[in-house]
């Protein structure tokens, strides 16, 4: 029998993968998240923050630590981890970014790799695993949810999905009407010729970095609780939330949010389909791909030669 | 937007996907891979080390129960061995996602006890540490130096990913028979290979037979992760459920996981209410599923959830919380040292709070096959015959019968075999508020696997068992 037949044969049942479909919405939500906070900081900056899962990874580790061994007060923790998070990102920005701001968009973004790999270290050596130490975040909404039809959906997951949805609308409206906003559109545009008009463009840059941080916070905490307090784990989901930017071509905020939930869903979904769950982690590069080839395909430039 | 944008956006838009590409297989080279003995994450950074046994650093004399005195690891208290070392050799797996020096550490701590308690006969025991990434000419160099350089006359204490089946006819050739906490299979099937542990097959196995003889599950679920040699491992519960008749699903999960609610989910719906989930994974990846199973309210939705030997931590009982007393299963291949605390348990904890510093783990299962592993080789020289050369030493290791260790469930035994599998009995434990507690004792594991079948054959026939 043809491969194909057989995978289609044993596809699972709609029923079966409703429950996937709650997870999927989930974790895209939270990807979304990650999407807008690096879509904002690369049209303001230049710069394709790839730290993002890292940064979010360390501020969460913090507050793993604050809670299981200082005793301090879970939301208060996460506070720290979000603040933590916003700071960490501004000083690199306004160290770094500052130093290569006249450089190549690759070279800004492979920048980010170094500090990546700094805090990757860093995350190692204070928190190793040891032994077999695992550690975890428990939201406390995760004791809380309910049941549509068969599906257990979790607070937590309609949070991820809401607070996704919130920032996606918040942002845009955000560089839609506030003065701030259209500043960062402007430098988006032309850093020099806004500049030029008197825009304090280091000031933009430190409020979009200090933004990108922040949601990589948040980021950061949602999905140590949904997915894994890893170190490894969440610095590398920065790929899903890359995938879904790059499929919205670095430019628009709300394809990057309905991207990303796609995502998300077809990598749940594909869970139970036997023939095809070790390979659903190529799904945001394959969609990415597609995308970038599909959305590129009728471009027409024309390149004029200057005489000699 | 000019061309020059549009040129510099489509530019930077290829680029990028060439570096996700390269940002994923960064992120799978990293990740944990299952094996028998607790795979842990730690820093990066290889480091070869020659190590001479530490002397005390801890604070104490004598174990926490004051019932034993760490000197008692040694034959003459108090004296400090000033011959000349006897050098022994590890090798051992240190590398983003999963570091096994706790073993090596554990028995550098048990070798710092002996040399300050009489040694061997007088003679101190020094240990030589090399530490590799998994790359094969890196493994075989470090097999290289051990007896060019370091002069080493005898293997013990490797936790290593690809050592036994890289260096096994190395080994063979010198006549060195190496005593291992073993992951690769040719730990078990090689001659010059013995393990204190069972490995992630026969843990499994383990794990499986647990879930059919005790929790009469009617559907087994087994998941490791998706890394080479899940063929042999999965082979060994297929043959163990398809014994008892009880069909059997295997699965595989790359690593790590990013999405444990839908693996979770995953194995609920292909196990069954009458089913049991079986992982074989590393604590930090079997803690994410079980969370995750938790969350969605799914860990009743099975009759029994079942995990090999890595799960057996006090960690991981404590991260799960009640909700998993008695629900969980784990195959544990030494014995809770929670449970006992004899002579040797006493003993075995007293090393590690005086001599242990840099058992980063503490009381746990690398450090408890650490101890056996140092135990064993420390009674082996005592039986040599003659000065400590290769020969005589390895002679006296392979002539090991029946040595015996609270840790383990039966007496274990080297011997000229073809195959090794000499801890094959093993418990079960379980999560009992926030400790690993023994829900089965001893039970021998099944020889419905081929391959236990065939070592206790070869072992009757040389009348070892």
């Amino acid at each position: 029998m043809h491969p194909f037949i057989l995978m289609a044969l044993s596809l699972p049942s709609w029923q079966d993968e409703q429950a996937f479909l709650v997870t999927g919405l989930a974790l895209g939500g939270v990807y979304a998240l990650s999407g807008v906070g690096m879509i904002v900081l690369y049209r303001t900056t230049g710069v394709l923050n790839l730290s993002f899962g890292a940064v979010g990874a360390f501020g969460a580790l913090i507050a793993w630590q604050l809670i299981n061994h200082s005793g301090m007060n879970q939301w208060l923790a996460y506070l720290v981890c979000v603040l933590f998070s916003g700071v960490l990102t501004l000083a690199y920005g306004m160290v770094f970014g500052r130093a290569l701001a006249g450089r190549d968009p690759l070279v800004k973004t492979t920048a980010t790799l170094g500090l990546t790999l700094i805090l990757l270290g860093v995350m190692d050596l204070l928190w190793t695993s040891n032994g077999g130490a695992s550690r975890s975040i428990t939201l406390p909404t995760d004791n809380h949810g309910f049941i549509v039809g068969q599906v257990q959906v979790t607070t937590t997951d309609v949070i991820a999905l809401a607070v996704g949805v919130v920032i996606t609308i918040v942002t845009t409206a955000f560089l839609r009407y506030s003065k701030l906003g259209t500043a960062m559109r402007a430098m988006a545009n032309d850093r020099e010729i806004t500049a030029t008009l008197g825009v304090p463009v280091r000031r933009v840059e430190a409020v979009a970095w200090f933004g990108c941080g922040i949601v990589s916070g948040i980021a950061g905490i949602l999905l140590a609780d949904l997915v894994a307090l890893d170190a490894t784990t969440l610095t590398f989901l920065v790929i899903f939330t890359l995938s879904a930017a790059l499929i919205a071509r670095l430019s628009s905020i709300v394809i990057t949010f309905f991207a990303a939930i796609v995502i998300g869903v077809i990598d749940a979904l594909l869970t139970p389909v036997t023939a095809l769950t070790n390979y659903r982690d190529m799904t945001p590069f394959a969609l990415a791909a597609i995308a970038l080839l599909v959305l590129n395909r009728r471009r027409v430039l024309s390149v004029g030669r200057q005489g000699f | 937007m000019s061309i020059k944008h549009v040129v510099s956006r489509m530019r930077v838009g290829l680029a990028l996907l060439s570096a996700l590409a390269l940002l994923a297989l960064a992120g799978c080279g990293s990740s944990s891979s299952s094996s028998s003995s607790s795979a842990a994450t730690s820093a990066a950074g290889g480091a070869t080390s020659s190590s001479t046994a530490a002397a005390a650093t801890g604070t104490g004399t004598s174990s926490s129960g004051g019932a034993v005195s760490v000197s008692s690891c040694g034959s003459k208290a108090g004296v400090a061995a000033t011959g000349t070392p006897i050098n022994i050799g590890t090798i051992d797996t240190h590398q983003p996602g999963t570091d096994f020096t706790d073993g090596p550490n554990m028995i550098n701590a048990y070798f710092a006890c002996v040399n300050a308690n009489g040694g061997v006969n007088g003679h101190p025991l020094k240990l030589f540490v090399e530490l590799d990434q998994s790359q094969p000419a890196q493994v075989a160099a470090a097999a290289k130096q051990l007896i060019q350089t370091d002069h080493v006359v005898a293997i013990d204490g490797v936790f290593d990913l690809l050592e036994c089946t890289l260096d096994q006819s190395y080994w063979k050739q010198l006549g060195i028979y190496e005593m291992d906490a073993g992951i690769a299979p040719e730990c078990w099937s090689t001659p010059n290979s013995a393990a204190v542990n069972m490995g992630p097959r026969y843990s499994s196995d383990g794990a499986v037979q647990y879930a059919i003889n005790s929790v009469h599950a009617s559907k087994i679920v087994f998941v490791q992760s998706n890394v080479p040699g899940t063929g042999y491992i999965a082979a060994g519960p297929a043959a163990v459920a398809a014994a008892s008749h009880v069909p059997i699903t295997e699965l595989t999960e790359n690593v790590p996981i990013n999405d444990a609610s839908s693996v979770a989910l995953n194995l609920v719906d292909k196990a069954g209410p009458n089913g049991a989930v079986i992982l074989n994974f590393t604590p930090p990846e079997a803690l994410v599923i079980l969370q995750a199973a938790q969350k969605l309210g799914l860990e009743d939705r099975v009759k029994s959830w079942g995990c090999s030997t890595p799960c057996d931590t006090d960690f991981l009982a404590k991260a799960l919380g009640p909700k998993w007393n008695h629900k969980l299963f784990v195959n544990s291949e030494l014995v809770d040292t929670d449970d006992h605390n004899g002579p040797e348990i006493q003993l075995y904890k007293a090393i590690l709070t005086k001599y242990g510093s840099s058992v980063a783990g503490g009381i746990g299962s690398f450090s408890q096959m650490g101890f056996v592993l140092a135990k064993y080789l420390v009674q082996a020289l005592d039986t040599a015959k003659g000065p400590y050369t290769m020969k005589t030493v390895n002679a006296a290791i392979v002539g090991i019968k029946s040595y015996h260790s609270v840790m383990q469930c039966e007496p274990w035994t080297y011997g000229k075999l073809a195959l090794h599998i000499p801890n094959n009995t093993d418990y079960t434990v379980t999560p009992e508020n926030g400790k690993m507690v023994t829900v089965q004792g001893c039970t021998k594991i099944s020889a419905a696997d081929p391959q236990i079948a065939q070592y206790r054959k070869a072992a009757a026939a040389a009348g070892i068992s």
